[in-house]
Order: C-alpha cells, then structure tokens, then sequence
C-alpha cells in the first residue's frame, strides 16, 4: 500500500518533470545544434593542427596547449582580457550602480532629461563608434586633439600607445553600452518600496549608508545581471573596437582572449591553436562562473 | 498574451514572406537557362564597388549564356579570405575570385582553383593567345606562385606613390617637385618641421608590409631569398633604421593607423604621404591645398623596386560549365573598355599594357587625372609582392607585422629585431 | 532628511559633463552625414555643418536598396528577438518551478555558454546553414540566435521574486501550468522581458561579423553591411555616406524605443525589476 502511493507519488513528479523537460526542449535544441556541438568539436579540433581547408589534420595532442600555456603572449592577452573586465565593470557597472542610485533618490529635477540622453548612444553600432572616435580621437587631427591645442595640451597617441589604446577601447564600448545598464539598475533601484528608504531617512541615515544598506542589497539580482552582461560586454563586445581600430595592435597590446581566438582562427588561420585558445577561455570563465554561483549568488536578495 | 501571440505570428508570417521572396543565389542556372555564377571581390563603395556593379551590369545585358552574381566582402582581401574558407568548409565555391598578392601562396596551397589557360586552351580556341597578346611577361609573373605556377591574372595593380602637399613645401621653401630620394624625403621633413611645424611625413601603416617592403627592397635587401627570409641583410636593416629614425628620433614622421595617416595628410598636418595610388581619388576630390602624386622615391644611387599591390582574378568554379563561364566573364573584364572604367573607378593601374595609349581606353582620362602618371611610369620597377611559401606564411607576414609595431614604438632595435624575427620566419618555413 | 543642496549641484555639474561627452559624438555623426566629405576632413570643428547637404543620402539610396535592406534588418531583429524571448521565458519556468534530474548542471551549461568565443560557432554553424541551403537567406542569419542564454538568465533572477506561495495556490486550484504562465508569471516578470528584449533587439540590430558570412547579394543584406560598403582600409572610408547609413541604422530602433518608451518606463517603475 505505502509502495504504492510512494510509486503514484513518483509517477506525479516524473509527470511533472517530463513537463519541465518539455519547456526547455526548444532551447536545448538550439543549444545543441549551434552552440554544444559547434564547442565540441572545437575540443576535438584543439588536438588538431589544421587551417580549416586542407584535406588532412595532423594529429599533434597536447601541443596546440603546450604552445598556448607556454607563450608569452598569451599571458599578455589574459593581463589585457582582466584589464578590459575591471574597466567595464567600473565605468559600466559601478558608475551607472551610483549614477541611478543619485538620479533616484538625490536629485528632484531634469531626471527624465537625464535617463534619456543617457541611453541614447545605445542605439549606435560599436562599429559606427570605432570609425566615429577614430575620427573624433586623431591624435593629430582630430577635433579633440585640436581643442587640445589651443589650451597647450597634446593628446596621447593612442592607437600606438600601450596602455592608452586599452583605455580608449574601453571607453569606445562604455560610450555604447552604459546606457543600457544604467536604466537596468535605475529601474531596480526604483522599484525599491519607498517606505523603507523615507524611515531611513527620517531617521538621518546617511545617503552612503542607505546605498550599502539597503539600496545595494535590495537590487542586487539586478545588480548580478548588470555585472555578468557587463563581464560579456567587456569579453565579446571590446571584439569590434578592436577589430575596427587596432587589430589587437600595437603588439597585441589591445588583443583579448577573444579576439585572439578570431585572430588565431581567421587571420593566421590556425585553427587548432584557436582551438585551444577558445577551450582555455571557456574553462577560465567556467571556473569564474562557477565561483559566482557558490559565493555570490548565495548573497542575492530575492523577495521570497 | 493573447496579444503577444498575435503580433508573434504576424512577425513569423511577415518574415516567410520575406524569406520567401528572398532570392537563392549559388543555383547553377536561372529560369532562363543561364548559368549562374558567383564573383567575389572587395570594392566597397570608395574602391570602384559602382564600378563592379556596372560591369557586372553589362555584361549580364551582353550575355546569352552566363549571369553573375557579385558579392561584395568587406575588409579587404583577408575578408574575402575567411569567408573563402568557409564558403570551402561547406564544399561550395565562388566561380571568380579577386586574390590579394600577398595570399596567393596560402591561396594556391589550399584552394581549389583552375589556372586561366588550361580553360582557355580547352573551350575557348579563339582566346589562346589572349594572355600572351596582352600583357607583358614581368607582369603575369606577379600572378605565379613561389612553385612558378601560373595561379590566376593579374587585374588591380598599384603601387605606392608619394603624395605632396606643395604647399606646405612652399613654406618651407623647399622644391615644389617634391623629393626624389629617401635621404632627401628625410632633408625636407626636417625643413618642414622646423620651418613649419608640420609632421614631414606618413608612412602608411596597414596591416601588411606592403610598402615596408618597397622601402627595403629598393634599399638592395629582398624580403625572401630561396624560400627563405632574408630581410635582414645590411641594407634591409639600414631601411628600417631610417624610417624608426625619423619617426622615433627625429619625430619628423607621424606614427599612426592607416585611416588616420591619410586623414591627417588630406587636412594638411602632414605635408608628405607615402601610401597606395589606390587612396588617389580620396586624395584629390578632398584635399583642398595644391596637393600632387610624385614617383616612389629611390634610395641614392640604387634602383626603385615596388611590389605589386592589389589583386588577381582566379578561377575557382569546380564544374566545367561554370569555369567555362568564368572565363567568359573575365575576358569581358579584360576588354580594352571595361579595363579603362575599371581603372577610373578605383584608381589601379591597369594589368592589360595596351590600354593606356587606346582611344576607347584611357588616353584623355590620363591627361585629366595628372596624379595617375607617376604610378604607370613606375610600373618598369614592379616585382612581386613577397609571399611566404608553405602554411606558416601568414603567421610569418604577422611576425613582420608586429616586428613593424616593436620598432616603431623603438622598443627595439631594427638591427636586433630583424634578425630575431628573420630566425624565427625560417624555422617556421618548410 | 534633507538634501544637501551644494551636493546635489555638484551631482548637477557632473551629470550635464557625462551627457555632453555621451552625447556630442552622436551630434557630431549625424552632423557628419550631412556635410560633403571635403568638408568634414577640413573643418573637423564644425559640428553642425555650414554647407548642409543631402548628398550623403542621395549616394546612399542611388547605390543601394536601402528599404529593402532596412526591412531585412527589422526581420532579423524582430524575429530573433521575440524567438530568444519565447525560449527564454519557457526554459526559465522550467528551471524555477520545476525540479528534475540534472538541473542544476543544465542551467549552468546553457549559462556557461555566454563565454563562449564567437569563433567557435562560427565556422560550424556556417556548414549547418549552407547545408541547410539558408545562405544568402536571412533566415540563415536568424536560425542560430533563437535561443540565447542572457535571456534565460535574467527571466529566471526576474521568476525567483514571485512569491513561490502564489504557484503553489494556483497548482492547488488546478490552474494549468499555460494559464498560470500566461496569467501569473508573464505580468510579473514583464520588466525583466521588457528589457532583455531590448538588448537582444539592439544587439542583433547592429550585428555584422556573422551576416557577413551568410549574406551575399545587396538586396538581403542587413544595415550593418551596407555601412560595410563605405568602409575601405585600401580607397579610404567615405566617412560622410557611412555616417549618413549610421543615422539611418540609428534612427528605428530610436523611433522604436520612443513610441514605445511611455510602455516600457511604466513596465520597470510599476514593478522594477528586481
């Protein structure tokens, strides 16, 4: 008898989970066909030393690995990727994190105004922005660099200049991208009951620590959004400036992980060290995920 | 919901209908039992793109028997390069494909293609002597590959030119001509930047070594000596030496991006441009000063050597009903007329020798268009664009490519950085 | 608690230097489109330009068929961005209120394949498509984008704030999974497709590096590419006419944004998302 209701029981839940399994099919399946599949055969290719066409693949191992992990360059490029992550995630997570927060609850006047103009340049392609601030940032030329020169003041050459260039190219995808997470939170952050945040205030709680207290907890799985898109944005946006401006240049000063692997893969047309280079991105990102998932989404306040 | 539903299947059937109605290019014939071909190229609309579309245009109208389909494919020939290798991971192929000099190794190595005369000698008789009648030897030579097969034809040919902004030279008080040399390209940048604060020179910086190479080699240095590299010679190393000089010591020349370079040329921050006479048209329609094109300087004493810059034409249709129509289509881009509007159009210097003295060629449009001249004089001086042989030859032109980086930021010495560079090319080469 | 008011000047000062940095290169490009090319490589000060001219356009709609190419824009945007959302929404549910083998490992395999580089689809996904006889085809550029794991992400964070007790009411009630997905959770996590929806919309908008591959003729190219056509390391760029396709490219989404923006404001301040 208690078999038996423990087996209907059973059959209930896998009836469920059969439903469950259902809803997910469509997305599985492009999962499968364009994205697993694809990385899987990226692995097999990794152990390949190939360019794409010819009619044999060498068999080589571990050697594409080899010659990723023991390059210099490589160690170069994951320094720029990290570089590229820090400074999107100041300027594209933390500045809009504060600017939302100041447009909500400090300032009374011109906040449409402001969220408007603010979204705007996210509607332009970055690759319009890269031949856009190439023009306007013409270390020589261009208009910056002439209103420069009347105060005595030269811009740095930039697209030559280590450092600069990542700065630049950081700054380029910001332009674009900083509106979109600036709403995002803005529109967390207003949505906070507004009870909570006037009794703070009647009791004299500073702006500082309203933010910590109870803004920054209370619209953090927005805020986890807006960090893991702004991780995406600094690894496969920062692509097109890149592309567009540098070509990773100079020296790969300004390559990412990313764009290696493109550069690897399409302009050198080493497919395997390509390979091998995507697989090492994705376990390094995998791990990163990971660790997300077992520290910091623990932290994340949902309402229930 | 139900009114998301709604505007969700009107999207869907709105986008069948566009699908539907979406031609399907690549079939082998239309409905009027034409057969249909793809060519491949990479003018965008300032390179003669309205030009590729006109001819294609015409000679769709003129032809009973072939149709073609153009596709454009931005960034140049490494782009059309990686959507070959794609459209060749598929099994498919374009039948008509322009191939940048400085792939034709990697290309001929790894594609499929038919070299011109073999379908000439086999379905068009009349043509048999088309290649030899009308272009001369030293420039089909630049369409051979390093195993001196014959891998397509020559169709866009450049070569750097200086171009001068004679004002700016005036100022200076310097000689309007213009340098004839590399030494005094370096004199008169001096005197411009001391007399008028300009930049003297910009020495274009693509993402080849396209005019690093003209620079060397007519120093008396070769690129690739015996499938071997061998810039580093004295001569080569004294070539990059006076171009690190005047940028990193003398700071008379300008270091930056292509695009930029010229921008800064046309406005008038530079008074010297050393770049392709593929940028001619740019140039002059936008520069508003007393601006001209003078021959690639030579080094004292020595002879002028220039790479071919620009592309060929090979065949890569697989069947033979379509390489016969590539033919077909190509002859017709060969003719004197289409030569002399191709050559309006985007600025190259034509392959083809007899077109610049026809009447139905170029002849008044050379007279119109002084700046064209210096770069169809020079022509005696052209020699191939160094490809390195085997599948490591891209990576070599990148190694090349960030040794220019290197030196130009001199955080290295040209003398150093050549030689290490050259070891490392050959012991990636077969 | 009152506000500083020195404080919120400064807050003032520092928004208007933001927007103007933000906002002056946006005036500069459509400034741009309309000046002759000449003039915008010798007068770079001029933001608005002295000499207005619609050439950049005329050129522009002389050398292509811009409409059409627009509307093959609208497709693949529109379509691709209400399939993610779809396929978003239904895997969400099923990761939130449902609870079945291998889930966890699921959830963070379809999320892991954010960081998967480009250039790892790309080459695979082109074989499917000629395969598939899709080149060409717009639909070749939409089949692969169908399913994306941001989406899935950010609806789920959305679902997890509905009030578990409110699902567990409605199964009491023998509310059908459609209806409680129809009538419960799409109003609640409205805010969160909302603006997904207009990532992927924006995104797939812009998008070139994979329509390259797949498209060839100019009547089934996407505005990207057409910006593509002016745009020339070895002839120069013609900067003007690409800064003229920029507007154009520019201006829908825009439009879009702001005939909706009364809808999509009100979705995020009645709910927020959290």
């Amino acid at each position: 008898m208690s078999s038996l209701t423990a087996a209907k029981g059973k059959l209930h839940i896998n009836r469920e989970n059969a439903f469950g399994y259902l809803l997910l099919i469509p997305s599985i399946i492009i999962f499968a066909v364009f994205t697993f599949w694809p990385f899987i055969y990226t692995i097999y290719l990794s152990f390949f030393e190939w360019n794409m066409i010819s009619p044999t693949k060498e068999f080589v191992g571990l050697k594409n690995y080899t010659e990723v992990l023991s390059d210099p360059k490589t160690y170069r490029i994951l320094g720029n990727t990290f570089l590229y992550i820090i400074l999107l995630l100041i300027i594209n997570c933390v500045i809009p994190y504060i600017f939302a927060f100041v447009i909500d609850l400090v300032l009374r006047k011109y906040k449409n105004f402001y969220k408007g103009a603010l979204f705007l340049p996210a509607f332009i392609s970055l690759v319009v922005g890269s031949i856009l601030f190439t023009w306007i940032l013409n270390p020589v030329s261009g208009p910056v660099a002439i209103l420069f020169n009347w105060f005595g003041l030269e811009i740095p050459n930039w697209t030559k200049a280590e450092g600069w260039i990542i700065v630049v190219l950081s700054l380029i995808t910001s332009w674009k991208v900083f509106g979109y997470n600036f709403i995002l939170l803005y529109a967390s952050i207003n949505g906070i009951s507004r009870e909570i945040i006037e009794a703070a205030r009647m009791d004299n709680v500073s702006l500082v620590r309203i933010f910590f207290q109870i803004i920054l907890p209370m619209s953090s799985a927005t805020g986890i959004y807006v960090f893991i898109i702004t991780i995406v944005q600094s690894l496969q946006y920062v692509f097109t400036p890149v592309k567009v401006i540098s070509q990773g240049g100079p020296d790969y000063a300004s390559s990412n992980l990313i764009y290696h692997a493109y550069h690897e893969a399409f302009v050198v047309y080493r497919t395997g060290h390509s390979a091998a280079i995507s697989i090492v991105t994705m376990a390094l990102f995998l791990l990163l995920l990971f660790l997300e998932f077992r520290y910091v989404e623990r932290g994340v306040y949902y309402e229930n | 919901m139900k009114r998301w539903l709604q505007i969700a299947l009107f999207i869907i059937l709105i986008s069948f209908l566009a699908a539907c109605n979406s031609e399907a290019a690549g079939n082998e014939s239309n409905e009027d039992g034409k057969t249909v071909i793809e060519y491949w190229h990479v003018n965008a609309e300032t390179q003669g793109g309205q030009t590729v579309t006109e001819l294609v245009e015409e000679f769709n109208a003129q032809s009973d028997t072939v149709e073609v389909v153009a596709k454009y494919n931005p960034d140049m020939y490494k782009g059309l390069m990686q959507n070959m290798q794609a459209e060749a991971a598929a099994g498919n192929s374009p039948a008509v494909v322009q191939i940048g000099w400085a792939f034709m190794d990697y290309f001929s190595g790894n594609f499929e293609y038919t070299p011109p005369q073999n379908v000439i000698d086999e379905h068009f008789p009349d043509d048999a002597t088309f290649l030899e009648d009308h272009f001369l030897p030293n420039v089909m030579d630049l369409a051979k590959n390093s195993d001196g097969e014959q891998v397509g034809v020559p169709y866009s040919l450049s070569t750097p030119v200086l171009y001068i902004n004679k004002d700016i030279l005036r100022e200076a008080g310097l000689d309007t001509d213009g340098p004839q040399t590399w030494e005094e390209v370096k004199e008169f940048s001096e005197v411009i930047k001391e007399e008028t604060g300009n930049y003297g020179l910009y020495f274009q910086e693509p993402a080849d070594n396209w005019a690093t190479q003209a620079l060397l080699e007519s120093n008396g240095a070769s690129f690739i000596k015996d499938g071997q590299a061998a810039f580093a010679s004295e001569e080569g190393i004294e070539a990059y030496q006076f171009l690190t000089d005047m940028i990193v010591e003398d700071e008379t020349a300008l270091h930056i991006g292509w695009d930029q370079g010229v921008q800064s040329f046309i406005d008038g921050s530079v008074a010297m441009a050393y770049t392709t006479i593929a940028q001619r048209s740019n140039i002059q329609d936008n520069a508003q000063f007393d601006v001209a094109a003078v021959e690639s300087p030579a080094w004292e004493g020595k002879e002028v050597k220039l790479p071919a810059g620009g592309a060929m034409l090979a065949i890569t249709a697989q069947e033979e009903e379509e390489q016969k129509a590539a033919w077909e289509f190509m002859s017709y881009l060969y003719s004197v007329e289409a030569m002399a509007e191709w050559t309006k159009g985007t600025g190259y210097v034509p392959p083809r020798h007899d077109v610049s003295e026809a009447e139905n060629g170029l002849n008044t449009y050379l007279e119109e268009n002084e700046m064209m001249t210096p770069a169809i004089n020079q022509m005696d001086g052209v020699v191939p664009w160094a490809s390195f042989p085997g599948n490591a030859g891209l990576q070599a032109e990148q190694m090349l490519l960030d040794l220019r980086e290197q030196l130009l930021e001199g955080s290295i010495s040209p003398e150093e950085g050549l030689k290490t560079t050259q070891d490392e090319i050959n012991a990636l080469l077969p | 608690m009152k506000i500083n008011r020195r404080v919120e000047n400064v807050w003032h000062l520092i928004f208007i230097i933001t927007i103007l940095i933000m906002i002056l290169p946006v005036i500069y490009a459509i400034g741009m489109s309309f000046k002759p090319l000449h003039d915008a490589y010798n007068n770079v000060l001029n933001i608005i330009p002295i000499h207005a001219t619609l050439e950049n356009y005329i050129t522009l709609f002389d050398t292509l068929p811009i409409f059409r190419i627009t509307w093959n824009t609208f497709i693949v945007a529109t379509v691709a961005t209400i399939f993610k959302l779809i396929t978003a929404f239904l895997a969400a549910y099923a990761f939130v209120y449902f609870s079945f083998k291998g889930k966890e490992i699921l959830y963070f395999l379809l999320i892991g394949t954010i960081f998967i580089p480009f250039t790892v689809t790309m080459i695979p996904n082109y074989l499917i498509i000629s395969n598939l006889g899709m080149l060409d085809n717009v639909w070749g550029v939409i089949l692969p984008q169908l399913a994306d794991a941001v989406g899935i992400f950010l609806i789920r964070q959305s679902m997890k704030n509905i009030p578990l007790s409110l699902i567990e009411v409605a199964r009491l009630d023998n509310m059908s999974h459609g209806r409680i997905m129809k009538d419960i959770v799409l109003p609640l996590v409205r805010p969160a497709i909302t603006s997904v929806g207009i990532w992927f919309f924006i995104s797939t908008w812009n998008e070139f590096v994979w329509p390259v591959l797949i498209l060839k003729t100019t009547e089934n190219f996407t505005l990207p590419l057409a910006l593509q056509m002016f745009i020339s390391s070895e002839g120069g760029t013609n900067f003007t006419v690409a800064m003229a396709v920029s507007v154009i490219t520019m201006i829908i989404p825009l439009i879009l944004y702001l005939s909706f923006q009364k809808y999509i404001i009100g979705t995020f301040t009645s709910s927020g998302i959290k």
